[in-house]
């Protein structure tokens, strides 16, 4: 009966119900003051609504933000973006901006965003899906190995600088085995998509290409794949059952758990990771492939902020983000919590107020020297897929011995391919 | 009244016998070392909670369960302001939706549940089912047409959403349950009612919710508890900070990609727990006075 | 009242009048009371549940309008897709090991709470907590210090002798620590049996002490089977539930299902189709899938349900 039923007629039948929606319900929004949202810890919240208040105290636009986890920031956004209803200033992820951006569920900045200032190329790049800019970078950060300082020096051996390569994974995997502490030189990367992705780059290839293909052929996986297996059967690095433990929250990750002294991380994640360890943390580059080959980093945006493709204040919104990225004073309050300010006048004038581990951070950014490489294209939109769905669960499949290197180096290149081409057509 | 007389015999039967006393106290000290001892069981998680909400952030998760010394109240202070909306607005929110939620789920749900229970009508056997094919749906596919509708409703960043469907017993689980305790009730006490010349509306009101007051606190119980742990909803649908629930602001404490607040976390999560269980603790008294009657009438 | 019916009708004048009348008075109050779920059902539940089904035939990835593209979504679940099959067995043995244990656990211990003893309210409180921290944050975090390889279970075996896994990230044994997480949470089906256990009179155990019946037969004579309308309502929403369960894997592997997606729920990968991967349509036939599934589970329980279930109607 009321299969026949379509969503529209059924909508417009239950608009007697709308008159229960008068019952002295006021307006949805708050009128006038900008909707931000974005995700993230008490941290990012408590400096991101001093610059709100900020604004608002020099006479502009008030802006009322919301923040939430990561977890539950995409489904939320998804459904206010269905629904026609998502905020004005949206912060928003690399991995998601090509998706959003072709749908035009983000609005292009270019006309709109106005004088950024000294601001970093590389960075801007980054925001922009074909050819039109849709996200400004907040921060730049790069990869870099977390490692823990007080259990290197429990065992004598200094902690790898920039030059170290991975023969040095040998090298320290034998150096902490002997010390039988039960804590292995590093994790299990071979599930990290940045750390393969650093590997192939070195061996001048890349994840993905520009026209969003595979970089990379079934030999390059299985020599990957063959790699950790070695290692991990020398105990170097963790135990597969051990690294599954780590499901992606800083105070599950191998050093938090004192497992590891190394562990694949971001630049501007230190401070987090710090937060839930007493042991003293810093942070190095990415191994080498061989000594003096470099190009597998780059310092890639760390997340954006975007204008919704719906927001009715378009213009206001681009001049909160500029007041955001480019005013000094915003910027001391920011800090690098979101990664280096792509400013240089910002960057200058916070680098004295920032706390240690930032220090270490902007320093470590801004000193990649020849490890530096350029940026990548963004990647395609099933990236996301092939991370969560493939790489790891491979990884953890060959680890606990389901499946050998060889036969997960082809798997993963055959079931990539479909997957990209599938979210393709 | 007669479980009474089941206590007197019982009594005056021990009594006549000691070592049948005997007996009967040893199983019951048996009885309550098994029931403590579970009880220690259940009580761990709770009593780690406690204590971690006490310790400082970065022994959480690599010392023992115990804090091994600086007991710090510190993060109850912090965790309840930590949000630039305190805690307090959040717990308000949630009392203000889960009472709502309450009062709209017995009246509806009763309702509906004794017309599937009790009374005849064309196509009934076709509601049920439908009523019950409302339950096997994840709800994460009608999330976004449902978002649609309030919004269209204008609705969205109002509790309405979260409140309304509840007077409308679109929680079948509910009515489900309600059918199956109104069933056990003897058909005879509502024909003896019939015959007195008492009509459905007089039946319901007099017959069916006195003597189903158990499963009434039960679903008021169940209705508090859940809808005041979910979040899904509250999330999609409320947008202001100062409009959150106390479940959707524990869940912004902790986020995976940035630095958190465990200490205010765990502290918050504890203080969250005390209203559902203190409210626990006052309705299951009713759950028991409610059978006493049930006894009688029968 | 239906007596009243039947005598006044007759007396009316018109035919037609008299036959809608004794309809009305039939069928009118079982509408009426029904009336507010009815609303709610026509207004709110029915049209996002087509709305779904529509989408199951489309592609929908949340920020554009849906296409049609008929079946492929159901032809991809059934030919294509390793997860769905993973899901699928994971889901499976979850419902098959959480739901008997879980039931006969809350119903063992509701009799044993059902004898009236002294501290009845502060135990029944004790083994409710653990359903009321629900599945939060907190209870992840307790989880791995209890089923990690150096956590207290393993503690507990080393006295033993035993070397124990790490239970929760081995792929052999993580969805058991969930079963385990599933069990423990027994408050709600304990709850219901007791408020079962209450509402059996109790002149019905006196009668049957007098006839020289002990504790056991008492059980199988006049507990069970005045209990088996609970005991099947406990039953099938314990097993849609199981079916549907979500938040404890989504938050102890935190999202992921690992490892190797041994704790891949089928509303777990659902949920990642439809938000993580933007698939919504591919979701929702997933969804519709998983309703055909519990829907001949229920039929069949009700349908057996004369020859087992006892009412009192």
């Amino acid at each position: 009966m009321t299969i026949r039923l379509g969503r529209r007629e059924f909508l417009m039948g239950s608009s007697a119900l709308a008159a229960a929606a008068a019952l002295g319900v006021s307006p949805a929004w708050a009128q006038n003051a900008l909707r931000l949202i974005f995700w993230g810890g008490q941290a990012r919240a408590d400096r991101t609504y001093a610059v709100t208040d900020a604004y608002a105290a020099a006479g502009n636009p008030g802006v009322e933000g919301e923040f939430l986890s990561w977890n539950d920031y995409w489904p939320k956004l998804a459904t206010q973006t269905a629904g026609g209803t998502a905020p004005d200033v949206i912060q928003m992820d690399y991995r998601f901006i090509v998706e959003y951006a072709t749908r035009n569920a983000i609005a292009p900045l270019d006309d709109i965003i106005g004088d950024l200032g000294e601001f970093d190329a590389d960075q801007l790049e980054g925001g922009k899906v074909d050819g039109k800019l849709y996200g400004i970078s907040l921060g730049a950060n790069s990869v870099a190995m977390l490692a823990n300082v007080t259990a290197f020096e429990a065992i004598g051996e200094a902690v790898p600088d920039n030059s170290w390569t991975y023969a040095d994974i040998e090298r320290l995997g034998e150096a902490f085995k002997a010390a039988g502490n039960g804590m292995a030189a590093m994790s299990d990367g071979s599930g990290s998509e940045p750390f393969l992705d650093n590997w192939l780059r070195q061996r001048g290839k890349a994840l993905y290409t520009a026209e969003g293909k595979l970089g990379f052929d079934a030999a390059d996986a299985t020599e990957w794949f063959a790699m950790w297996n070695g290692f991990r059967e020398k105990g170097y690095i963790v135990s597969a059952e051990d690294n599954a433990l780590d499901t992606g929250a800083p105070e599950t990750s191998m050093v938090a758990l004192k497992k590891a002294a190394l562990l694949p991380s971001n630049s501007n994640q230190l401070v987090i990771h710090q937060s839930v360890n007493d042991d003293t943390l810093t942070i190095t580059s990415y191994p080498r492939i061989e000594a003096g080959v470099g190009g597998g980093h780059y310092r890639k945006p760390s997340m954006f902020f975007s204008v919704g493709g719906t927001a009715a204040e378009k213009q206001a919104a681009a001049d909160f983000i500029r007041y955001f990225v480019t005013d000094p004073e915003a910027g001391k309050i920011l800090g690098v919590e979101r990664g280096i300010p792509c400013n240089a006048s910002v960057r200058e004038a916070i680098t004295p107020t920032l706390d240690e581990q930032s220090q270490i951070a902007l320093n470590f950014v801004s000193n990649l020297g020849d490890l530096l490489g350029p940026l990548p294209p963004s990647p395609p939109a099933a990236a996301g897929e092939i991370d969560t769905s493939l790489l790891r669960v491979l990884s953890q499949e060959v680890g606990f011995g389901g499946r050998s290197a060889e036969d997960a180096g082809q798997f993963f290149v055959d079931e990539a391919t479909a997957i990209l081409n599938r979210a393709a057509s | 009244m007669t479980t009474d007389a089941h206590k007197l015999t019982v009594v005056t039967g021990a009594e006549n016998d000691p070592s049948a006393r005997m007996r009967k106290r040893i199983v019951s000290v048996l009885a309550h070392t098994a029931l403590i001892s579970a009880s220690i069981l259940m009580l761990y998680p709770l009593l780690w909670l406690l204590a971690a909400s006490f310790k400082p952030d970065n022994q959480i998760f690599n010392t023992g369960i115990w804090p091994t010394a600086d007991w710090d109240i510190d993060a109850y202070f912090r965790g309840w302001n930590a949000m630039r909306v305190s805690f307090g607005v959040f717990f308000m929110n949630s009392f203000v939706i889960a009472i709502l939620s309450i009062v709209g789920n017995l009246i509806a749900c009763s309702m509906a549940a004794y017309a599937f229970a009790r009374l005849e009508f064309k196509f009934k056997n076709f509601w049920f089912a439908m009523m019950m094919m409302t339950l096997m749906l994840p709800g994460q596919v009608t999330i976004i047409p449902q978002y649609v509708l309030f919004r269209d409703l204008g609705w969205i960043n109002t509790i309405l959403p979260l409140v309304v469907p509840k007077f409308l017993a679109v929680d079948a689980f509910f009515i489900f349950l309600m059918v199956q305790f109104f069933r056990g009730i003897p058909r005879e006490l509502d024909e003896a009612a019939m015959m007195d010349g008492a009509g459905p509306w007089r039946i319901y009101w007099k017959i069916m919710l006195p003597l189903s007051v158990p499963v009434l606190v039960t679903a008021a119980i169940f209705t508090f508890i859940w809808t005041w742990d979910d979040f899904f909803g509250p999330l999609i649908f409320l947008n202001r900070m100062q409009d959150y629930t106390v479940t959707l602001g524990l869940r912004t404490f902790v986020d995976s990609t940035g630095e958190s607040d465990f200490g205010g976390l765990f502290a918050m999560s504890v203080l969250s727990i005390v209203p559902i269980f203190v409210f626990f603790l006052i309705f299951q008294r009713f759950l028991i006075e409610g059978i006493a009657t049930t006894g009688m009438k029968r | 009242m239906a007596v009243n019916a039947a005598e006044a009708a007759p007396q009316n004048a018109a035919f037609s009048t008299t036959k809608w009348s004794r309809a009305w008075q039939n069928h009118a109050p079982g509408y009426l009371f029904l009336l507010p779920w009815l609303i709610g059902f026509i207004g709110l539940t029915v049209g996002p549940m087509i709305t779904s089904l529509y989408l199951s035939f489309t592609d929908f990835d949340l920020l554009t309008p849906a296409q049609w593209i008929g079946t492929a979504n159901y032809e991809r679940m059934f030919t294509n897709d390793r997860n769905f099959a993973a899901a699928m067995r994971v889901t499976f043995t979850f419902v098959l090991f959480s739901v008997p244990l879980k039931l006969a656990f809350a119903l063992a211990i509701a009799m044993l709470l059902n004898r009236g003893m002294k501290g009845l309210p502060l135990y029944r409180a004790l083994f409710y907590l653990p359903s009321l921290l629900g599945a939060s944050v907190a209870i992840a975090i307790l989880w791995r210090q209890i089923f990690a390889g150096d956590g207290l279970v393993n503690q507990f075996l080393s006295i033993f002798g035993i070397v124990g896994p790490s239970w929760i990230s081995n792929p052999n044994y993580s969805l058991w620590t969930l079963i385990i997480l599933s069990i423990w949470q027994f408050g709600s089906p304990m709850i219901i049996f007791l408020a079962g256990l209450r509402q059996i009179p109790q002149d019905m155990y006196e009668a049957a002490s007098l006839d020289g019946a002990g504790k056991w037969r008492q059980f199988w004579k006049i507990t069970l089977p005045l209990l088996t309308p609970v005991v099947f309502f406990n039953a099938i929403i314990q097993t849609i539930n199981a079916f549907q369960s979500f938040t404890p894997a989504f938050i102890i592997s935190n999202g992921t299902g690992s490892p190797i997606n041994s704790t891949l729920f089928y509303a777990l990968y659902l949920y990642n189709e439809a938000f993580s991967f933007f698939r919504m349509g591919y979701a929702s036939a997933l969804a519709w899938f998983l309703l055909f599934l519990i829907a001949c589970f229920t039929a069949f329980s009700f349908l057996t349900s004369k020859y087992w279930v006892h009412y009192d109607d």
